[in-house]
């Protein structure tokens, strides 16, 4: 009975202390500190802040988000003050008439975390410092582009480029990331740029590192003295005094704490554990009021097919497998309806709406396939309303009913279903079909092995299974086959059929497509068997394509030719498929209003995006305010 | 002695073939996996953010270079053993240039704390009531003591460790469900110490309460043996107090091939226990093992895989040279 006592004991003096929690912070007010999910989890090499070297530490531990900086950021969604902000920089980049030089202004009274003023010279020293040394993440980038880089004056920096270059300054534009600017003053005295941990990081961002657990599993980011010295400071004083980046653990832990009031931002969770939050927990939201909840990142998960390997270069075959999908299964089946698709080669996400969507309606609505021996328009424009029609019964009022808000939120159209049409395609490919298997036009049965993440990728997995059972009932021989972690290294070296991937990633606010478009180029085309370098990972080939990036290439960054040629790519995209769209990659961000106030949202307020390990999340802590004081 | 010196000898050269051996095959499936940790550290790198084409290919190049992957099969093996016999496991893949033995001492003593008191604990509560059940036979209590043991042992641990994380994180919440300590601690003094034991209260509760259950019926069932031995009948016909009979006699001699038992189970701590720490986010070897296994990192992986043969291996040694002092039968086959 003495031990029973005890142990009873222990138990009462354990529950007076707190509420549980992932970890408490200690010695810090909870009213002052926001806590956020790292995806990155436990850091293997914590005590490492160099993050111009390639994958040596963490880097969404705060570290990109709170201490760096670089020319400008375009957001994801609608930003600040616009899509783009000139961040280290006082204005756009000039370029000269034939791109081959960028001349940059720099925004005067900057100061480095340590009290030094930050100046054309850090910007001179973090590009020629990576040239010299290779193996940092943007050496060779800086070693292909540069041909000299100068400082005529204080607050000037003068590239001089080894070829045109209209797109040089995305290298230091932030979409997740950019080209980091490095303090000249600290890593001049160092030996070896590469080997030095950089610990504790200087920052030009508005917190400097408080503290971090030497296990990896959280850092916490103090709000600097002066962060007016800082370029947050233009939007005004950042809400949060700390700021703590953690490993709370697997999805249902993180369902938990925020449950729990423990932490306030998810970076990502299962759609079930959002359900769960939204019965659960009135302060808990999304970036969407109701359905889906998620912000759709501007990434594209598609059918991804190697065009190197037979049938799958045959425009025909590539076709007749997208008439074959249900998307409204698919889109039940991996997000549990809150998916937001996509029919074309863009991300249905932040302003590509207006930017390609909606101008592109109409000749989707009339665009037509001709089989030989029938013609037939495969889009349907009521595919998004559909399936928020078919979630309506059981999520009522989550449901919005305006059609613009549908399509925000569910996408819009998509393509029918038409197995008659798909066998008019594979017959015309030569294809037969033997009792109810396909057969390839040399006799042999029609196998399709289609890669998945497996448990890496719960949600992708569960959209490739539904496609293949899809497949299989059209007599198809197709399996899925799960590689959770050597997955993309394999799509890279081309060694797979089909995959559930993508390569279609875009900047969300700026109609630009060339972040992903210009390594489409055949130039980057490797052999079968040699690394496909990103993002040409369907290894596709189209003369007409190269053209189109060829003259992207041309144009300034703005010029709104750009969207035309956008447009182009889309509309061949879409006759020859090279891949089949899906949706955009929805992550469940969710955010607890018990502490902090001021969240993006779709609705109301799309000022950045709210997915946390993105840098441009920094202009989110000049929003967040307490909401105890309110 | 001549014996034993031979025993030894026999002993110590088994020790290092097994460890010679056990290295070899965790460097052979380690080096056959097809992930690549050039590919991971890039993929890692370029897969959410900016990546161009010449960025890829230059990273691939050096980084190569830079892990020491270039030269043969057999010239990369023949520098891992020339490594490892200076007690040097080479840097981390995936932490570089940190050395793996820094990443392993690190994860060390937070894995060893949570394993040698789960351990100890279930060990010792399990035959302790063990021994109970099978000299008290009639006993309700101790019945349902053995049902509840019987009950709990085939349950997969990581099932109750998510029982329990619901049921003290969400139900009733009062203990902590992440991590080692709270954030922030200073890392010296009674407020850590006492951060530590909260944070490992339902990582240990989890592996005891499964634990035990076969400790518990081990026990039992050899004290049950032993109760019928005619020296404890005539003890009991002697008029020895029961409790002598049961501590002195009967669990006594119960007890040595659970010490057997118990020293494989601690060799065994350097495995770390994956899913327990995995679930708790305890920062021990497991989750460091499972971290490297995913980055493709198998420096690391090979790092702690040697250091769990060794002492697994080191564990039966000091067993084996340990019986025949005790038995002397032993150490002559």
């Amino acid at each position: 009975m003495r031990i029973l006592r005890i142990l009873a004991f222990v138990l009462a003096a354990l529950s007076i202390g707190q509420p549980a929690f992932a970890q408490g912070i200690s010695n810090l007010p909870r009213q002052d500190t926001i806590i956020i999910e790292n995806p990155q989890g436990t850091i293997t090499n914590p005590t490492w802040f160099n993050i111009w070297v390639v994958a040596r530490g963490g880097v969404s531990t705060g570290l990109q988000q709170l201490g760096m900086d670089t020319l400008w950021y375009i957001d994801a969604d609608a930003g600040l003050d616009g899509v783009r902000d000139n961040s280290l920089a006082a204005d756009k980049p000039q370029y000269n008439a034939d791109f081959t030089e960028m001349t940059v202004k720099l925004r005067e009274g900057i100061y480095w975390s340590d009290g030094v003023e930050f100046t054309a010279d850090d910007v001179v020293y973090t590009v020629e410092t990576q040239i010299k040394n290779p193996s940092m993440l943007w050496g060779p980038v800086f070693a292909a582009s540069v041909e000299a880089v100068t400082a005529p004056d204080k607050h000037t920096v003068l590239f001089k480029l080894k070829r045109p270059n209209s797109r040089f300054h995305a290298t230091f534009t932030v979409r997740w990331n950019a080209a980091w600017i490095m303090p000249k003053h600290v890593f001049e005295k160092v030996e070896d740029p590469t080997k030095y941990d950089f610990n504790p990081p200087v920052t030009l961002g508005p917190y400097k590192l408080h503290s971090f657990d030497p296990n990896g599993k959280w850092y916490i980011w103090e709000k600097r003295e002066d962060w007016q010295r800082t370029t947050l400071a233009r939007f005004g004083e950042p809400g949060p005094k700390y700021a703590a980046y953690i490993d709370p653990g697997p999805p249902d832990k993180r369902v938990i704490l925020q449950l729990n009031h423990q932490l306030d931002i998810i970076h990502d969770t299962s759609p079930e554990g959002v359900f769960t939050l939204v019965k659960q927990s009135p302060s808990s939201h999304g970036w969407f009021k109701g359905f889906p909840y998620a912000h759709p990142d501007p990434t594209l998960p598609s059918v991804m097919f190697n065009h190197q390997v037979k049938p799958f270069d045959n425009p025909d075959v590539r076709w007749a497998l997208a008439l074959l999908i249900d998307i409204k299964a698919v889109s039940m089946a991996s997000y549990r309806g809150a998916a937001t698709i996509s029919a074309i080669g863009v991300p249905p996400t932040g302003l590509y709406g207006q930017y390609y969507f909606e101008p592109m309606e109409d000749w989707l609505k009339n665009f037509e396939i001709d089989t030989g021996k029938s013609k037939y328009k495969p889009y349907d424009p009521t595919a998004g309303q559909q399936i928020a029609d078919m979630l309506r019964p059981s999520m009522g009022d989550q449901i919005p009913t305006d059609a613009k808000e549908i399509a925000k939120a569910f996408g819009r159209g998509w393509w029918k279903p038409n197995p008659e049409v798909a066998t008019e395609l594979l017959e015309r490919a030569g294809f037969t079909k033997q009792d109810n298997q396909w057969m390839k036009p040399d006799g042999t049965p029609f196998k399709i092995t289609l890669l998945v993440e497996g448990d890496q990728r719960p949600v992708m997995t569960r959209a490739g299974t539904m496609i293949v059972q899809q497949w299989r009932q059209f007599g198809i021989q197709a399996e899925t086959q799960a590689y959770p972690s050597d997955f993309f290294p394999r799509v890279e070296l081309g060694d797979y059929e089909a995959a559930i991937a993508w390569s279609v990633e875009t900047w969300g606010g700026h109609p630009d497509l060339s972040f992903f478009l210009d390594s489409w180029h055949s130039e980057f085309l490797k052999q079968p068997g040699d690394r496909q370098p990103p993002r040409n990972r369907q290894r596709w080939k189209s003369a007409e394509l190269d053209k189109i990036i060829e003259q992207i290439r041309k144009i300034d960054f703005d010029d709104p030719r750009g969207t035309e040629l956008g447009i182009e790519y889309i509309k061949l995209a879409v006759k020859e498929m090279p891949t089949i769209p899906l949706m955009s990659y929805n992550v469940f961000t969710m955010m607890d209003t018990t502490y902090w106030t001021g969240y993006p949202n779709a609705e109301t307020n799309p000022y950045t995006n709210p997915v946390p390990n993105w840098a441009n999340t920094k202009y989110m802590f000049v929003k967040l305010k307490p909401a105890q004081s309110q | 002695m001549k014996t034993y010196a031979l025993y030894l000898a026999r002993r110590l050269a088994q020790f290092v073939l097994v460890v010679f051996i056990g290295i070899n095959i965790a460097y052979l499936i380690t080096h056959l996996t097809p992930i690549d940790p050039v590919e991971q550290a890039i993929a890692s790198a370029t897969m959410i953010g900016q990546s161009s084409p010449e960025m890829v290919e230059g990273l691939r190049k050096t980084l190569r270079e830079l892990y020491g992957l270039e030269g043969s099969a057999f010239e990369q093996y023949v520098a891992f053993w020339r490594r490892l016999a200076t007690g040097d496991f080479g840097p981390s893949l995936s932490a570089f240039p940190t050395p793996v033995s820094t990443l392993i001492w690190q994860a060390l003593p937070w894995t060893v704390g949570l394993l040698v008191c789960s351990i100890v604990i279930a060990w010792g509560v399990g035959n302790f009531l063990g021994g109970l059940a099978g000299y008290y036979r009639g006993n309700l209590l101790l019945k349902l003591v053995g049902i509840a043991a019987m009950s709990l042992q085939p349950i997969p641990y990581y099932v109750v460790a998510f029982i329990l994380l619901i049921l003290f994180g969400f139900v009733w919440p009062i203990l902590p469900i992440s991590g080692g300590a709270e954030m922030n601690i200073e890392r010296s003094g009674f407020a850590f110490i006492v951060s530590i034991v909260k944070h490992s209260i339902l990582p240990v509760l989890s592996l005891v309460l499964v634990g035990m259950g076969a400790w518990f019926i081990g026990m039992r069932s050899l004290v049950s043996n032993i109760v019928n031995e005619d020296y404890v009948t005539y003890a009991e016909f002697g008029g020895v107090s029961r409790r002598r009979i049961l501590f002195s006699y009967v669990m006594r001699n119960a007890l040595s091939p659970q010490v057997t038992g118990l020293a494989l189970s601690l060799g065994a701590i350097f495995n770390g226990a994956i899913i327990t720490e995995v679930v708790f986010g305890y920062p021990g070897l497991g989750t460091l093992l499972v971290r490297a296994v995913n980055a493709g990192d198998y420096s690391l992986v090979l790092g702690i895989t040697s250091v769990s043969i060794f002492a697994v291996a080191a564990a039966i040694l000091v067993i084996d040279l340990i019986y025949p002092l005790l038995d002397p039968r032993v150490a002559q086959g």
